[in-house]
């Protein structure tokens, strides 16, 4: 007998129409003339998908009664014995009730496709096992029933049940899913079209199987970085050559699954002799930055060394380079670059990645650096060269004499020098002196000397050499330095170049400078008023300082920590007045963009004044008119009327009264002078007296949902305050005919209060501007007050460490659901 | 005894107008948006219609430009806001006065009195001779006098005057008051306007600087008063 076949709908989230999608597979399998029955389903009250049970054939559930309760299970026996070609069993990921055969409901249906069934399941992403942790993190709901991937994957055929968002946000307000007011906070919560969007996008990696690739950027743009545990710091290599971008994508994923930081490095040899590729290179840096990561570049002798001393000073735990191909012979050579890089480090973990394609060496790496190479050879022109020309002299000395044999030493002497400079130069010189005295000057074979001019030609010898060989190394050095200055020079303008469109571009140039320079820290610093404009790094040592100076009355200075060589000063000295350009012109935008901040501030502050003076003058009129009519002796008024008139002018100063202090709560937020009293509060006394606070009728609250017992962690005046607003917000825009309802629920660690409304609702594209002091929901409106009811109610919140949230009421109407801690935060 | 219809969508306000109208021998329609204003309109024929300008879902101009299509029920505007535009825009559609919130009973009642008054007096066109303490304007005979003088208006001061004399009590727009005298293709220019109205009144009124007859509604128009 052979297996059946597995096919399975997934779903991003409840409400796609998995169980539908099922169900329609079923019909259509049965019009066919398929035996298909119904092994499980879960209709969830949903009307049209009860309605394509249809007249499928139902096996009935088993019942298990579990410490008193009674639980329905699918029957497998029953299955089994009845032996359909086809079985459909909703919710794959179930766990079964203690007592059932399994303790899953995979492990059923592995039993029923054993027996040779088909079956037809449906499941949602945040049961497969991998995504389960990304899932609580992107919704904050922990689901424990999780299936193994890897059972699922053995599904013959997997459908993924797509619908956008805001179709299931649509049908969700049509109660197509949950009937209207039965959705549950953590449902609300999970339905946000963020976390749809992002569960959407998670099924169909999933389905491509792409998730670990893509989970670094996944992460990255959903902004799932709360909890960085242990920040890794991740230096990537750069080849700058073709086929390095395979091991930057690879750090990333290993930065991304660490969730630490990637930094990307181009390392360049001081030698001249590196040849960059441009393309490639800012190609990486592009890729390095897509992925999260910074770029730096550093300048050095020796490239293995280089990159440990940059990985080091950016406190790296992870250094990350690809496979350098090498002969055996160059490994015998030069040694292993990442040989010596593993021996230079102790501390931080080294991952060579294979790359494909032999075109990838790691710019970490052509062996030796050349000031060693050339070191070599001269010990072996001195070592082989001068014995080599003694012999030859020897043959030829009756035709020569002693100034021509030593002119001609001195040349090798020289080669030496220009070769490996002044120490070897010396021995070079006294070693030559020696064999030419042993060799060449009569009496041969002895050091004595016979005649004395040889004496003076032989001391004027080493002098000469000695000198030569000084001057010819210091050259060399003063070469090397200007190479590397221009090389660094070179680096940080193609680091600088990228930063042209930074609208603040200081904080990256003087890490970059940092960087290249290799400093411990450099700090920039306003001379006027001793303000640090960007600092980057660890300042430890005094510091050298440069005048930064530029226009528009910049006066600044440059301090650099770290040792720096006189070339190194020299281009700094150089930068530090294209900084000084940079801060002028900064200055000048900063300007600039004050201006029109200080516009636009005096637009919204007209705007402010406008709405506060028309609605203050709103009840003041009523006012004025009642008391201006009462007051005319001309006219007289019964009882009644005065009671009327008395009436209405009270409830016009209480309206004035709150429209004052609302204006006072907004002020003091505006200004920052909230206090915050925080401690653990009864939610429904506070709820009570927000109700009672926000003037309503108490009839036009239905507050049967609220936790009687319920805590949390605020500042019972603010959140009544708050409260009081969105009651009273809600309550205006109630149909008459309906309550606005109000209820409080423990969420896992938090105390949510949702304020459900089924008035008008507010636009998606409106939430944003509501929340803003001073905008009223519709301008030519006087009904709604300054619009500053809902920014208090932010405002406080915030103040409380809560937050708030507008969404649709399903069906139609505003929710404003109020999250704060249950109990004082640990820490 | 006067139906007055009140059209606001503050309650308060509604009560406060309802009560101190009816004790004043008013009747009273009240009205909660700029649709039922129009409806009321035209099912309760109301004297006079109280309109406020800041009405949720319409303006309060837009309603009265749709009602200035077949009534020519006096209408005076209600409005919280200072903005003069509104207030102008208000006038050219054809409201006969404005009263700003807050407003003093008296005053409002003042209003209603004297848009009503004008109402049953008809236009003035019939007026030959416009008589106040001070001087005499002889709109048929073109002079004006004072203290038995001709007091030498320019022609275009004497038109000016006229017009508001003829309008006497009524707010006159700047754009009214050029239409009337230049002709309708003229351009409003409030500065060559003030110029004309600082030579009447240096010429007509006791003491100029601070005129009785010859008011200014600033940034509106100008309203002639009679019997100051």
């Amino acid at each position: 007998m052979s297996r059946g076949t597995l096919r399975i709908y997934l779903g991003a989230s409840p409400g796609v129409g998995k169980t539908y999608a099922m169900l329609s597979e079923g019909q259509r399998r049965a019009a066919r003339g398929t035996d298909v029955v119904i092994g499980y389903v879960e209709t969830h009250g949903r009307p049209h998908t009860a309605a394509q049970v249809g007249g499928l054939e139902v096996i009935p559930r088993q019942t298990v009664s579990y410490r008193g309760a009674t639980l329905e299970e699918m029957d497998v026996e029953a299955i089994l014995a009845r032996k359909p070609a086809v079985v459909l069993v909703d919710e794959y990921a179930h766990t079964n009730a203690p007592g059932a055969r399994h303790e899953k409901r995979w492990e059923d249906v592995e039993h029923i496709l054993d027996a040779g069934i088909d079956v037809i399941s449906t499941l949602n992403i945040q049961h497969l096992e991998s995504l389960n942790d990304v899932v609580f993190r992107i919704t904050g709901v922990q689901q424990r029933e999780t299936v193994p991937d890897a059972i699922v994957r053995r599904a013959e055929q997997i459908d993924l049940v797509d619908m956008s968002p805001e179709a299931i946000r649509r049908r969700m307000a049509h109660g197509n899913i949950y009937p209207p007011e039965k959705v549950d906070a953590a449902l609300a919560n999970y339905f946000r079209p963020g976390n749809l969007g992002a569960l959407r996008e998670l099924a169909l990696l999933w389905l491509a199987d792409r998730v670990e690739e893509s989970l670094a950027d996944y992460l990255v743009a959903h902004g799932i970085d709360k909890p960085w545990e242990t920040r890794e710091r991740i230096v990537v290599c750069l080849s700058g050559e073709d086929g390095g971008e395979a091991v930057i994508r690879r750090a990333a994923r290993m930065a991304g699954r660490s969730r630490g930081e990637l930094i990307g490095v181009f390392i360049t040899e001081d030698n001249g002799l590196a040849r960059v590729d441009s393309k490639h290179l800012d190609q990486q840096r592009r890729l390095v930055t897509e992925l999260g990561g910074k770029c730096y570049e550093a300048v050095g002798h020796d490239s293995a060394e280089t990159l440990v001393e940059f990985a080091r000073r950016e406190k790296a735990t992870q250094i990350v380079l690809g496979a350098m191909h090498q002969s055996r012979f160059e490994e015998l050579m030069r040694g292993s670059v990442v040989g010596r890089i593993a021996r230079l480090v102790d501390d931080i973990d080294v991952h060579v990645i294979a790359t494909s394609g032999d075109t990838l060496r790691a710019r970490a790496g052509r062996g030796l650096p050349v000031a060693r190479r050339r070191l070599v050879a001269a010990w072996v022109l001195l070592l082989a060269g001068l014995p080599l020309l003694t012999v030859g002299l020897v043959a030829v000395r009756q035709h020569t004499n002693l100034s021509t044999q030593l002119l001609l030493e001195l040349v090798v002497v020289l080669a030496i020098a220009a070769l490996g400079g002044v120490w070897i130069a010396l021995l070079a010189a006294v070693v030559a002196s020696l064999l030419t005295n042993w060799f060449l000057v009569p009496p041969h074979h002895t050091f004595t000397i016979a005649q004395p001019e040889n004496i003076v030609a032989l001391v004027i010898f080493v002098a000469v050499a000695a000198a030569v060989g000084f001057l010819v190394d210091l050259t060399a050095r003063r070469a090397t330095e200007a190479r590397r200055a221009r090389l660094e020079a070179r680096a940080l303008a193609r680091s600088t170049a990228s930063l042209v469109a930074d609208p603040n571009p200081l904080p990256d140039l003087i890490d970059q400078i940092r960087a290249t320079f290799g400093l411990d820290a450099v700090q920039l610093v306003d001379r006027d008023d001793g303000d640090t404009l960007a600092a980057a790094g660890t300042a430890a040592s005094q510091p050298t300082v440069l005048e930064v100076t530029g226009d528009h009355g910049v006066s600044a200075e440059l301090r650099l920590f770290g040792s720096l060589s006189a070339d190194d000063t020299r281009l700094l000295r150089i930068l530090a007045d294209q900084l000084g350009l940079a801060i002028g012109s900064q200055r000048l935008a900063n300007e600039a963009r004050t201006a029109a901040e200080l516009t636009e501030i005096d637009s919204v502050r007209t705007g402010m004044l406008r709405s506060v003076s028309h609605d203050l003058r709103t009840p003041l009129a009523s006012i004025k008119a009642m008391v201006s009519g009462l007051l005319d002796p001309g006219v007289s008024f019964s009882a009644d009327q005065v009671h009327q008139a008395l009436l209405t002018v009270n409830e016009e100063t209480d309206r004035l009264n709150h429209l004052v202090t609302n204006l006072l709560d907004a002020s003091r937020l505006q200004a920052g002078t909230i206090a915050v009293h925080l401690d653990s509060v009864p939610i429904a006394d506070v709820i009570d007296a927000a109700v009672h606070s926000s003037a309503v009728a108490s009839n036009t609250v239905d507050l049967s949902d609220v936790g009687q017992s319920l805590l949390a962690w605020c500042d019972p005046i603010l959140l009544e305050r708050a409260l009081a607003n969105v009651i009273a917000n809600a309550v205006r825009h109630q149909p008459d005919e309906a309550r606005v309802r109000v209820e409080a629920v423990p969420i896992g660690e938090h105390t949510v209060i949702r304020v459900i409304d089924r008035g008008p609702g507010i636009p998606l594209t409106e939430r944003r501007r509501v929340i803003e002091p001073f905008q009223r929901r519709d301008d030519s409106s006087n009904a709604s007050g300054v619009g500053l009811g809902l920014a208090i109610t932010e405002g406080f919140v915030e103040a409380m460490g809560g937050t708030v949230l507008l969404d649709d009421t399903p069906g139609g109407g505003l929710t404003v659901t109020i999250t704060l801690a249950a109990q004082e935060p640990l820490g | 005894m006067s139906k007055i219809l009140i059209v606001d969508d503050e309650a308060q306000l509604r009560r406060a107008l309802t009560l101190n109208l009816a004790a004043r021998g008013f009747a009273t329609v009240e009205a909660t948006s700029g649709e039922a204003a129009i409806t009321a309109v035209a099912a309760e024929r109301p004297d006079l219609v109280l309109l406020d300008l800041g009405l949720p879902g319409a303006d309060g101009v837009v309603v009265l430009e749709s009602m200035r299509g077949w009534t020519d029920v006096p209408v005076i505007v209600l409005t919280a806001r200072d903005e003069e535009r509104s207030k102008v825009r208000a006038f050219e559609a054809g409201a006969d006065d404005y009263v700003t919130k807050p407003f003093g009973m008296a005053e409002l009642v003042a209003r209603i009195g004297a848009v009503l008054r004008r109402r049953h007096q008809g236009t003035a066109d019939d007026v030959a001779v416009v008589e106040t303490t001070d001087f005499t304007l002889d709109l048929a005979g073109h002079r004006a006098l004072r203290g038995g003088d001709d007091a030498r208006l320019t022609p275009t001061e004497f038109a000016i005057a006229a017009f508001l004399a003829r309008n006497a009590d009524r707010l006159i727009t700047h754009r009214q008051l050029v239409t009337a005298v230049w002709g309708p293709a003229a351009d409003p220019d409030t500065n060559l306007l003030r110029v004309h109205i600082r030579h009447i009144r240096r010429k007509l009124e006791p003491e100029p600087t601070r005129p009785r007859y010859f008011i200014t509604e600033t940034g509106i128009g100008y309203r002639f008063q009679p019997n100051a």
